[in-house]
């Protein structure tokens, strides 16, 4: 029975008896190079020299492969240009002023004769002097008590010491001081400093300080206030009607030689700019394109900026401010607009670039701006300065309890005025304060979207109309916006403006993963082989016989060893078997432990041993190296009979 | 039979191969390959052996797989690109300069005169509908020729079915062009200024080209007309027209050296007349630019004279101005930008060189050899540009189509331009061209752009020059040099001063490299094949040596198989037939193989048990099929 179950017994493979047997059999079998060279060398010193340099080899394919690991996620960019039809982008036309001032003369009179007062009492300046004329209503409006709320002082020194504007009473203050500029400059040493104090409303002495160094940037940001407040009280449509229409805005328009009118426009409300008006916005499901680059080919626009209907206090600059930009893009005319003269033709040339970034793992952009924790207020697609815009606002409407009036409404929000909350403007400043300083957390939410159109822009500027020219040109214009206006233009109330393709190459930047999974294998690969020439054979050969085989041969011995110690134990005591022998015959002969190949084996030598036997321990070698040097080939024929064959 | 014998035997002398038989074969080569995986199958108890086997195999079909992805990969040709900033010593662009205005007034208006006298009636007209308070006496004099070749109209469109069509001139008579007129029509109720159209011989053909502005309406009818009425003046006639170097062009200095109108190539454009190009690299070496800054840049005055503009020409004063390479034409209306008279205009300069490889790595062409247009631009001895290209495939359609060449482009040999005498309808055509949607596809089509791409991006800034207080002195010593007279002939309206230099990094340059390589598929194959099996080139020719021998094999398999039909043929009285040549070296030598089969084990108890014989040595067991062989064939 013995013989026969021996005979069965799967006795190839590696069953060396000793972990240094094994090694040998490893080394002088194995795929890779350099092992079988130390079993091979004679003098120890060659030996040595030999498992310096396999060691080393090893040495360095493990730092190579973990390079090539760190190295895995880099990207390469390509740059391709390519000529072809281009779509043209959105462009985007404002007026610098938002409302006809004598539209909203009746919601600003107040807010106006209330900053005229100011001007006079500090600064002496009269009303008669300026150009500006209108009569301002003596109405006695609600509004009066808020202003008196929140006016402007004029502080002496720094002695917190603020003259007020209504009672020009003297009177000391409280609050820590917020001076706008005063990283820019030292204002210490100006006399007159200008500037607003916000409280909140519940609790008085907690009080924030504005201060200006000049009178201009005070009287501006003043003024800004309140006219928000003002504004977000007013519907859109009153708003919408008050703004400029697109009959107003535009004069002629022209595009790639053929004749374009209003209705080639699309309105746009904007908070802070009135009207706007969009070219191609592609509301309609088509977007023009190009075909031929240059001037004439583009769009061509005259614009009538009505300069004596501007507010005066809330604009100093005129013109017209534009902006190229996607169709699906959201216009932040206010962050990064163009600004056209006028009497003067500004021609601007486009050159268009598309990029695209790799999103994770090899940046960290966001594709969709799906996976950004913030809501987007906009209607449009994903980009930084909406994500940035939103996640103000949440946190605007979350701790003040209404929305700022710049920007889109949330759900269920509404602007903030002063009758509904009176600590809007303090809680506002605050916020916006942290904002800045990147407390609020948005910067680091926010990500930059993986792909984006990019048009630069070259911006020139010629003399328009010439001087022979002037004269007709301003008499046809007048005559084509004659049917409504009749008054002749003045040549400073007119911007004409180009917008063309310089040419119609799209240059498209891409970023490409540097290495694929496949690159990187044949990297692994390069190095294993020229170092070791070594595979994923060797490296499965390394795991059979580094871990499996010699983690069996090692619980062989231990079994062995507590076998033995079981039967001299035995042989000593006769039959005073100790239990402390079971439990330790227990560790070793559980059979979960014992690899899948070896219980025959193992079974097989827990029979009982025939008695001739003289070594017990070692079992039957059946490699070829082995099997000549063995003295007990004999013992076994049978099994050494079927490994030869 | 003595040949058969022969034939065989050189058969087998040729083969000299492991083995008879394909398993003999195969275990050869499993035992003496390089690759890793066939020799573990050979080596492993049965049980790891069928692992092995499946792992080789599919270790095996991983490398081919990948293999496959990465020739795939080297035939996509992708490129890599790789960009540098930084200063070094750069030829100074090409500066062409031009007046906006093409002609000089004063010197045109003899040419001009019917036109603007007409012009002048029109707007009369236009501005004030009342026929009756205006005036009739000045019209008498009109050329009403030009006007009726291409007549300026009114449409009224309050009736949207029935548009009344008012000739501005005839306005007695008042049209009522029910559906003939209508081209393209505008469905904006107000009353627009509407405005020429192109008859084609007839007045039955007609199409209205709508423009919803008076100004744009005049301004085009103007171009078209003037167009016309100066394409048949000779160029030379039309140099002297134009604005002259030493008029323009007031002061120069390049670095610290100073130069002036000499140094600047003249070269007629239609759009801007002359234009005179600053370092064009045509007759002499391109300038170097070794500095940043404007100090090292060149510095230009310009007078662009703006009393003498063609009032209805241009209404945009100032000059043209456009860096470009050296040898290459300047196309103005695309890249070309402006500088605003009365004010000093500085342009900092980058370079930004894009340098492409080309077929098949990108679709470019070098000097445009391959492209099949006709580049008319070529009599200008510049090189090839993608806008030359549209140009000229423009031009080359509309003398296909109309006859005669468009005045803005150069003409090839034999062809002239389009006039209103010789071509009645050129402006008809001209303009369904130039509105043809699928002509300009074409033209994109066939026209590829330049491999080595340089472009010139500015930084523009302006400011107020001459001041208030330098004002008078520079304006007197600009005159007296100019004229010689120490009247000042110059005023704000016309002045320009102009800095061009290089920025601090004036050059970024993006080239590209080809990303995968010969040498990179190379390797990369090599990677794969080592990492899975360990293999080389080496290894893949053995496995061919392989195959040829089981080539052999097989071809001595049918010839000993066709043997053995003969015998059976020949001997059919012989009831057993021999047996064959494989089953005989099978007997012999497949044993290694049959051990784990269930019947072989008590074949195995029959031999002898030899404990001390080595592995059977295939080479010396060839040797025994042979001696079986031979006598076999040698019975025959």
């Amino acid at each position: 029975i013995t013989a026969r179950i021996k005979r069965t017994l799967p006795v190839r493979g590696p069953q060396a008896p000793t972990l240094s047997e094994l090694m040998r059999w490893y080394c002088l079998n194995t795929n890779t190079h350099g092992c079988r060279r130390i079993v091979v060398s004679r003098g120890r010193l060659r030996r040595f020299i030999w498992i310096l340099l396999t060691l080393s080899a090893v040495g360095l394919i493990l730092w190579q492969c973990a390079e090539l690991l760190l190295n895995y996620y880099s990207a390469s960019v390509s740059v391709t240009v390519q000529f072809q039809k281009l779509p043209f982008p959105a462009v985007t036309i404002c007026n610098i002023n938002p409302y006809k001032y004598s539209s909203m003369k009746d919601y600003l009179s107040e807010l106006d004769k209330e900053t005229k007062k100011a001007l006079e009492t500090f600064y002496g300046f009269s009303e008669g002097k300026s150009k500006v004329r209108r009569s301002v209503d003596e109405r006695n409006s609600t509004g009066s008590e808020f202003f008196k709320q929140i006016p402007l002082l004029k502080f002496e020194d720094f002695s917190r010491t603020v003259i007020d504007l209504h009672s020009g009473q003297k009177r000391k203050i409280e609050g820590s001081v917020f001076h706008k500029d005063s990283s820019i400059v030292n204002s210490g040493d100006s006399n007159d400093i200008i500037g607003f104090q916000l409280c909140d409303a519940n609790n008085s002495s907690d009080c924030a300080l504005y201060t200006f160094s000049s009178g201009v940037n005070a009287i501006q940001e003043w003024y800004k206030l309140h006219y928000m407040n003002i504004m977000a009280q007013i519907p859109l449509e009153t708003k919408e009607k008050a703004s400029y229409s697109a009959d107003d805005l535009i004069l002629t328009c022209f595009f790639d030689g053929l004749s374009c009118d209003k209705r080639h426009f699309t309105r746009f409300h904007h908070p802070l700019h009135g009207n706007c008006y969009t070219f191609n916005s592609g509301e309609n499901g088509t977007i023009l394109s190009t075909s031929t680059g240059g001037s004439e080919y583009g769009l061509q626009v005259v614009l009538y900026i009505d300069e004596a209907d501007y507010n005066p206090f809330l604009v100093t600059s005129t013109g017209a401010k534009i902006i190229v930009h996607d169709q699906n893009e959201y216009p932040f005319i206010e962050d990064i607009g163009t600004e056209i003269e006028t009497a003067a033709a500004t021609s601007i040339g486009m050159h268009f670039t598309r990029s695209r970034k790799l999103s994770k793992p090899y940046s960290d952009c966001t594709e969709t701006g799906a996976d950004i924790p913030v809501e987007n207020l906009y209607n449009k697609s994903y980009s930084l300065q909406i994500c940035l815009h939103s996640c103000f606002q949440k946190a605007m409407v979350d701790s003040c309890g209404c929305a700022q009036y710049a920007q889109p409404l949330p759900p269920g929000a509404e602007y903030c005025n002063y009758k509904k909350n009176p600590n809007w403007m303090y809680c506002y400043y605050r916020l916006h304060e942290k904002f800045v300083k990147e407390q609020l957390g948005c910067q680091q939410i926010c990500k930059d979207a993986c792909s984006f159109k990019e048009w630069a822009l070259t911006t020139s500027i010629a003399q328009w109309p010439s001087t022979v020219s002037e004269d007709w040109m301003l008499r046809v214009l007048s005559w084509d916006k004659g049917q409504k206006l009749n008054k002749k233009l003045n040549k400073t109330d007119l911007a004409n403006l180009m917008v063309f393709y310089k040419d119609l190459n799209e240059r498209f930047i891409s970023e490409n993963p540097a290495n694929t999974l496949v690159i990187l294998l044949s990297n692994f690969g390069g190095q294993l082989g020229l170092w070791m020439s070594c595979s994923v054979v060797c490296v499965i050969e390394i795991v059979e016989v580094f871990l499996i085989d010699s983690l069996s041969i090692v619980m062989r011995r231990q079994w062995q060893k507590a076998k033995k110690w079981w039967n001299d134990r035995k042989r000593e005591r006769l039959g005073k078997a100790p239990q402390a022998g079971d439990l330790e015959r227990q560790g070793h002969d559980n059979p979960v432990c014992i690899d899948e190949d070896l219980p025959t084996f193992n079974t097989a030598l827990r029979l009982p041993l025939p008695q001739d036997s003289p070594l017990p321990r070692t079992p039957p070698p059946n490699y070829s190296t082995l099997r000549l040097e063995t003295a007990f080939t004999e013992q076994l024929p049978d099994t050494l009979e079927a490994g030869q064959h | 039979m003595n040949l058969k014998k022969y034939f065989v035997r050189a058969l087998h002398r040729l083969q000299k191969g492991p083995g008879y038989t394909y398993k003999e074969l195969l275990v050869w080569y499993c035992d003496n390959t390089n690759t890793h995986g066939p020799k573990r199958i050979i080596k492993e108890g049965p049980k790891k052996k069928l692992i092995w086997f499946f792992l080789t195999l599919l270790f095996a079909s991983l490398v081919f797989w990948q293999w496959g992805i990465l020739i795939n990969t080297y035939l996509s040709y992708n490129v890599t690109s790789s960009l540098s900033i930084g200063f070094k010593t750069m030829k100074f662009p090409a500066v062409t300069v031009c007046n906006a205005n093409p002609f000089k007034y004063s010197e045109v208006k003899d040419l001009l005169k019917d036109l603007d006298r007409l012009i002048e009636a029109a707007l009369e007209r236009i501005l004030q509908p009342m026929p009756g308070n205006s005036s009739e006496n000045p019209s008498l004099s009109l050329n009403l020729k030009l006007w009726n070749q291409i007549p300026l109209v009114l449409i009224d469109e309050h009736d949207k079915d029935n548009p009344i069509i008012l000739d501005i001139f005839e306005s007695n008579q008042t049209v009522g062009g029910k559906q003939t007129p209508v081209g393209n029509e505008t469905p904006g109720s107000a009353l627009p200024a509407l405005c020429p159209q192109c008859s084609q011989e007839g007045s039955d053909n007609c199409t209205y080209r709508n423009f919803t502005s008076a100004a744009q309406a005049v301004t085009e009818w103007y171009i078209l007309q003037s167009t016309s009425i100066l394409s048949k003046v000779p160029l030379q006639e039309r140099i002297r027209m134009g604005y002259q170097a030493e008029d323009m062009i007031l002061a120069c200095l390049y670095g610290a050296e100073p130069c002036n109108y000499k140094n600047f190539t003249q070269i007629y454009h239609p759009d801007h007349g002359n234009c005179y190009i600053f370092n064009w690299g045509m007759d002499e070496e391109a300038l170097n630019s070794s500095n940043p800054g404007a100090e090292f840049g060149l510095k230009l005055i310009l007078d662009i004279s703006q009393q003498d503009y063609i009032p209805y020409l241009s209404s945009a004063a100032g000059a043209r101005l456009m860096l470009h390479q050296q040898k290459s034409f300047p196309f103005l209306k695309d890249q070309g930008i402006y500088a605003m008279a009365g004010t000093e205009t500085s342009i900092g300069v980058l370079v930004d060189e894009l340098e492409r490889m080309g077929y098949p790595y990108s679709d470019c062409t070098n000097n445009g050899s391959d492209v099949p247009v006709r580049n008319l631009y070529s009599q200008y001895n510049t090189s090839y540009s993608i806008q030359a290209c549209l140009r000229s495939c423009f031009q080359n359609h509309m003398i296909e189509l109309c006859g005669c060449g468009h005045y803005m482009f150069p003409l090839p040999e034999g062809v002239n331009y389009c006039n209103n005498e010789d071509n009645p309808g050129w402006a008809y055509c001209y303009s369904s061209l130039r509105s043809s949607i699928r002509h300009r596809q074409i033209c994109i089509d066939s026209c590829k752009e330049t491999c080595n791409d340089t472009q010139y991006k500015m930084t523009i800034s302006m400011a107020d020059w001459p001041s208030e207080a330098s004002e008078d002195w520079i304006f007197h010593i600009l005159s007296y040099e100019r004229d010689m007279s120490t009247n000042v002939t110059l005023d704000r309206n016309g002045i320009i001063k102009l800095n061009i230099y290089f920025q601090e990094y004036n050059c970024r340059t993006i080239s590209e490299s080809a990303a995968t390589t010969i040498v990179w598929l190379l390797s990369s194959l090599g990677g794969q094949f080592g990492f899975w099996m360990g293999g080389s080139v080496l290894c893949l020719i053995e496995f061919g040596e392989i195959i040829i021998d089981s080539l052999w094999i097989t071809v001595i398999h049918i010839i000993s198989w066709c043997k053995g039909l003969k015998q059976k043929r020949a001997r059919t009285r012989y009831p057993d037939a021999p047996p064959t040549v494989s089953e005989l070296v099978e007997a012999h030598t497949n044993m290694g193989f049959q051990h784990e089969d269930a019947g072989a084990v008590p074949r195995d108890e029959t031999l002898p048990p030899e404990p001390g014989t080595p592995p059977p040595n295939y080479d010396s067991l060839r040797v025994q099929p042979l001696n079986v062989l031979g006598p076999d064939s040698d019975a025959e």
